[in-house]
């Protein structure tokens, strides 16, 4: 059974990339908008993964890590955040939520992969 | 004589030379158990003597040195690592070898009597017993692993890594198992151990609660950044250690070889560099450092090798390869040898110097010569930077004054019967030669003096519940403007019944004394004061500590004594750094002039100021709301009053270790340069001044002794009966 | 409820797993299987059905096991899935539990 991978990002390339990557690399991929698209999104299915950019209008990432916390079906579900170079408080506060994980931007394929494999293979 | 009795002569000589060889490779490897050509030099004398054995006939020692050679065959394909144990075994082995030879040339027909066959027994037991490290000899607590994963663990050529999870490593998503999964795509894993032991019975184990350990063997060529990282994002739910594998310290021991030696590393750096460590670790290591008690606190080194991240050789190697960085880049420093006397010279004309330059200065200014200002200014710069640096050039490290001490802390031990360990820090603070030439002996006093009055037998210790080794602590560093060496030992401490207790029985204070602790443990340093019950021929005779504190304060120091029962003693020397040139502050009253330690001045205070007011009854100066004793230098010194009214006065506050008090003067002149010159022989016993200085003007400023002063100060405090209680 | 119990007879309780073994149903599994172990002498569990297990599976499977040594019950596990015997694989648990693996043919590699 193929592992399920959410991807929240408002930025449509970023999604594409990643969605292209983690289906060629065996992935189920379901894509959110922003952190309130997302929580729309979990409907109790199961997902092995959650990525979520941090800097998103209407919701932004963190806060949609500490919602998706509250939800019986996620609560341990990991969570990686996309952090960038400069916003280390972000990835403090990230982790302070719940998102123990974290992937650097700009990142490549294979580094994506390579972060996504320590928590799930596909 | 046979050819063939000659051939035997040959080859007990040759053995016996093996044997000595091996004897001598095998005591040297006790101290640098890496050198490979020790090693190689133990598996000759074993392999020689079976194959010549061989020739002979003489099976017993073909059967005996075959099992040494097979086991330091592996010690030389580090398979087997080389520790005390095996080297006690091997020493036993050698000798054993020379009574079997022994035997074989004295009575060649006599088959071998049964103490012979039973020692070789034993001692084969001995030598293939452990054939390898187990996991158990690295792990911390393998009494604990509840779950085997099929026996030990051979971790030779693998990495050890140890995972240690906490409580929410579930709840935050972290799943022990994919890490391990990535693991694998990194390399093979060879054996894996998981334990459990905190997983509680019964009701109270949470199933959402990580209780799981792992200890992991692995094989791979990724470096141990790249084993880290697979961990990265459990580092907050779990412990993560990693142990590269014995095979690997060879590598990092070349590799530290061939560091650069031209740039002086830090032990941590240069473990990153050749990749025996991940900042992480060092950053781990350095805060647990950082964390621990400053009198616990434990060099990195040690850290690393506690917390299991490196092994033991490779941090040896690296410091040993520091200090040869550090002696090659010290010796690639050109040196001029100097006579001491043209030194001395030169530093008295700088002193010349600086008194010309304060008498240019204040001509200067009462001429009003504005051009000249400048030109005066850099020349008190230049002129200063000259004294710096002229005083720099005598300036010596404490270290090697620390070191002599070595020799006499491992004689006087033994004479004693005492285990004690010398530990040195700080041998790096310098200071001037002449006062390291002159605190040599009260040091070599008071490091005597712990070791026989501080430090218990290792009986009294046991008994006590301390380690049969006791500590003696040396450490030097600088504290505004001055040198502080500290004796500390972790002995029995002082008794300070005992003190009051002699004290009074020689008369050295009155039965209805008020002393505090402090002034209790002082109280050694009187004449006549010794309260060892039993003297020995080092110390104990009471002469000493008394002349050891006038030695001190002669070069206007001062020492403290500090003691927990039980628990130790501590002595602090406090020295001035040089003997020839202060940063003095300038003080007038009643027209004399007097100099106090720049570094011993705490502030000034107008005292017509609001801050602080003068309690002549009780004797202190309220400065807000803190009382401070005081002393008018003007009345302590007893100079004429002048006609003139004063209109107001000042308070130089000034400190000396831990006590403050008020000097009360009439003008602050500000900082001076300040050459000291001895008093002279009449003025020796003069209290509160401890030199003289030349002005600009030729006139002549009193250096005042601070801590004296400050100790009347206190005391006339303390005798002004409290009145408004 | 994903445990069925099969077979119940004499202090013997057969008891099946379905679906996934993780921490999403570590606390609901503990809860009932704790249950079954005080009833019993003989408790066999069929593992076939389970799709997924997590380490909290794991460390439930590890648990029970010490659980029942202690309470002096035969614990036996059975019809090892793939996804259980990947991970007893993976920690070399085989011999821990001591149960006899059937590698099933038809399992894709």
């Amino acid at each position: 059974m193929a592992k399920t991978i959410m991807i929240v990002d408002d930025s449509a390339s970023i999604r594409q990339v990643v969605t292209i990557a983690l289906k060629g690399a065996g992935y189920d991929v379901i894509e959110a908008v922003d952190g309130k698209d997302a929580l729309s999104k979990l409907t109790g299915q199961k997902i092995n993964l959650i990525i979520t950019d941090v800097n998103m209008p209407i919701m932004d990432g963190i806060t949609f890590v500490q919602e998706a916390k509250k939800l019986a079906a996620y609560k341990f579900t990991p969570m990686m955040m996309l952090t960038t170079e400069s916003a280390d408080d972000k990835k403090q506060a990230g982790k302070a939520a719940g998102a123990k994980a974290w992937l650097t931007k700009p990142f490549q394929a294979p580094t994506l992969l390579d972060a996504v494999s320590k928590l799930v293979l596909p | 004589m046979s050819e063939f009795d000659s051939a035997l002569k040959i080859f007990a000589q040759e053995s016996e030379q093996l044997l000595l060889d091996m004897e001598g490779a095998l005591l040297s490897l006790e101290s640098d158990p890496d050198d490979s050509e020790m090693i190689n030099s133990l598996f000759r004398a074993m392999h020689t003597i079976k194959g010549s054995s061989g020739l002979f006939g003489f099976n017993p020692i073909v059967a005996f040195t075959h099992e040494a050679e097979s086991v330091l065959d592996k010690v030389r394909n580090n398979e087997r690592a080389i520790d005390g144990e095996l080297i006690s075994v091997m020493l036993d082995s050698k000798d054993h070898t020379a009574r079997l030879i022994e035997h074989c040339l004295s009575s060649p027909d006599q088959p071998l009597p049964d103490e012979l066959t039973v020692a070789s027994d034993a001692l084969i037991k001995r030598l293939t017993g452990k054939q390898h490290t187990h996991i158990q000899a690295q792990a911390t607590d393998t009494s604990q692993v509840h779950s085997e994963g099929g026996g030990n663990i051979s971790i030779d050529d693998s990495w050890l890594i140890s995972l240690d999870f906490r409580d929410n490593a579930f709840r935050n998503g972290m799943d022990p198992l994919s890490f391990i999964r990535y693991l694998k795509t990194l390399g093979e894993i060879k054996q894996i151990l998981t334990f459990f032991p905190e997983m509680p019975h019964g009701e109270v184990m949470d199933p959402e609660s990580c209780y799981l350990h792992f200890k992991i063997a692995f094989t791979s060529d990724a470096s141990k950044q790249t084993i880290e990282s697979v961990f990265e994002y459990a580092a907050d739910d779990c412990d993560i250690k990693i142990l590269p594998p014995n095979s690997k310290v060879n590598a990092y021991l070349q590799l530290l070889d061939s560091l650069d030696e031209n740039h002086v590393s830090r032990l941590g750096e240069m473990l990153i560099q050749v990749g025996a460590l991940t900042e992480h670790d060092v950053e781990h290591a350095l805060k647990d450092q950082s964390d621990a008690q400053q009198d616990t606190a434990k060099p990195l080194g040690e850290i690393l090798v506690e917390q299991q991240m490196v092994q033991k050789p490779v941090v040896e190697h690296a410091l040993k390869k520091q200090e040869q960085t550090k002696q090659k880049v010290a010796a690639e420093n050109s040196y001029i040898r100097v006579d001491a006397d043209k030194l001395g010279h030169l530093i008295n004309l700088v002193g010349e110097l600086v008194i010309s330059s304060a008498a240019m200065n204040l001509i200067v200014e009462r001429h009003g010569l504005t051009d000249a200002g400048d030109v005066a200014a850099s020349m008190n710069s230049l002129v200063s930077s000259i004294r710096d640096t002229a005083l720099e050039l005598r300036m010596v490290q404490i270290g090697e004054t620390f070191s002599r001490f070595r020799r006499v802390v491992r004689d006087v031990s033994n004479e004693l019967g005492k285990e004690i360990d010398l530990q040195i820090s700080g041998g790096e603070t310098e200071l001037d030669k002449t006062v390291v030439e002159k605190i040599n002996d009260p040091l070599m006093h008071l490091i005597r003096n712990s070791l026989d009055h501080g430090i218990e037998s290792p009986a009294q210790r046991l008994a006590v519940g301390k380690p049969a080794q006791g500590i003696v602590q040396l450490n030097a560093y600088h504290e505004s403007g001055h040198i502080v060496i500290q004796i500390a030992d972790d002995g029995a401490g002082l008794d300070s019944d005992k003190i009051v207790e002699k004290a009074i029985a020689n008369g050295i204070i009155k039965a209805d004394h008020s002393l505090t602790q402090q002034e209790i443990y002082n109280l050694i340093f009187a004449a006549g004061l010794s309260t060892k019950a039993q003297a020995t021929n080092l110390s104990g005779r009471g002469v000493g500590m008394d002349v050891v504190k006038k030695n001190i304060e002669a070069l206007r120091g001062s020492v403290m004594i500090d003691s927990i029962p039980g628990e130790g003693t501590t002595i602090s020397i406090q020295l001035p750094l040089t003997l020839a040139i202060i940063d003095g502050f300038m003080v007038g009253t009643e027209q004399v002039r007097y100099i106090i330690p720049l570094s011993m001045v705490d502030e000034c205070i107008e005292m017509d100021s609001t801050e602080s007011e003068i309690n002549e009854i009780e004797h202190f100066i309220n400065l807000r709301g803190h009382a401070l004793p005081y002393l008018r230098l003007g009345e302590y010194f007893n100079t004429p009053k002048s006609n003139v009214v004063k209109k107001h006065e000042s308070v130089v506050v000034v400190k000396f270790g831990q006590d403050r008090a008020g000097f009360v003067v009439d003008e602050l002149h500000g900082e001076h340069q300040t050459v000291i010159k001895p008093l002279g022989k009449m003025f020796e016993k003069l209290k509160g001044i401890t030199g003289a200085t030349v002005l600009g003007d030729g006139n002549v400023a009193l250096i005042l002794d601070v801590q004296g002063l400050i100790e009347a100060a206190i005391g006339k405090r303390k005798r002004k009966p409290a009145l408004l209680h | 409820m994903s445990i069925k119990v099969n077979q119940q007879e004499h202090q013997l309780t057969k008891l099946s797993i379905e679906n996934e073994m993780t921490i999403y149903t570590a606390l609901e599994h503990k809860t009932t299987l704790t249950d079954h172990l005080k009833n019993n002498k003989d408790i066999q569990i069929d593992l076939s059905g389970v799709t997924e297990i997590d380490c909290a599976g794991l460390q439930l499977l590890l648990f029970l096991k010490r659980q029942a040594i202690e309470q002096q019950i035969n614990l036996t596990l059975t019809q090892h899935s793939q996804a259980v015997v990947e991970v007893f694989e993976l920690l070399d648990l085989g011999n821990h539990f001591g149960d006899p693996i059937v590698i099933s043919a038809d399992w894709k590699q």
